[in-house]
């Protein structure tokens, strides 16, 4: 996807990643965290804005910084870095409200076709996992990448 | 490569740094994981 992102700073294991986002309400800080679930080889991505004064991390704050595409697609190229080392594990996301998922399904949709280039996505509806389709509402997504050989 | 083309390829720019490597052991969206293991919980994933 060649959209514009920010560029991240990442702990040395690619757990962690913290960037900035920059509008009309100045700079902001974002922190995305991949965290293991209980089950075997699910993490979590958790994504929120950072409060550099108290620390505080927060994921329902809506910062209206004019740059959400931006944002997005910084977000979606941490699951590509984090996939790209850790290639076997799934990354499990869902929004922090209902019209944030929507906005996340909103995303994946429109760059779908080069997303399954490389992933295999799945949609929860209906707490049932299905492949993603445009025009479905889900309640979550997970995300792979695909076992590509290229031994010839 | 120019900064825009870096700015526009696929490839994340990540600058690594140590000082990050306390946040990882702490868990920041401890909510959202609660959640996600619950959804995981009520879906028919296969593995556990």
């Amino acid at each position: 996807m060649n959209l514009e992102k920010y560029t991240m700073d990442a702990d040395e294991e690619l757990f962690t990643f913290e960037f900035e986002s920059h509008g009309p309400k100045g700079r902001i800080r974002k922190i995305v965290q991949y965290t293991k679930t209980n089950w075997k080889d699910i993490y979590n991505l958790g994504f929120g804005d950072k409060d550099e004064n108290t620390g505080e991390i927060s994921d329902f704050s809506i910062s209206n910084n004019l740059d959400s595409n931006r944002v997005l697609a910084t977000v979606a190229s941490s699951v590509s870095a984090f996939t790209l080392k850790y290639p076997h594990l799934w990354v499990y996301a869902t929004g922090s409200s209902e019209s944030r998922t929507r906005l996340y399904q909103m995303g994946i949709s429109r760059h779908l076709d080069e997303i399954q280039l490389e992933f295999e996505v799945f949609g929860l509806r209906k707490n049932q996992w299905i492949p993603f389709s445009r025009n479905i509402n889900y309640q979550a997504f997970i995300i792979k990448r695909k076992n590509i050989n290229f031994d010839l | 490569m120019t900064i825009k083309q870096l700015n526009q390829s696929n490839v994340p720019i990540i600058r690594l740094k140590s000082s990050m490597n306390k946040l990882s052991k702490e868990v920041l969206f401890p909510e959202k994981l609660a959640k996600a293991n619950e959804m995981l919980a009520k879906s028919d994933w296969p593995i556990k």
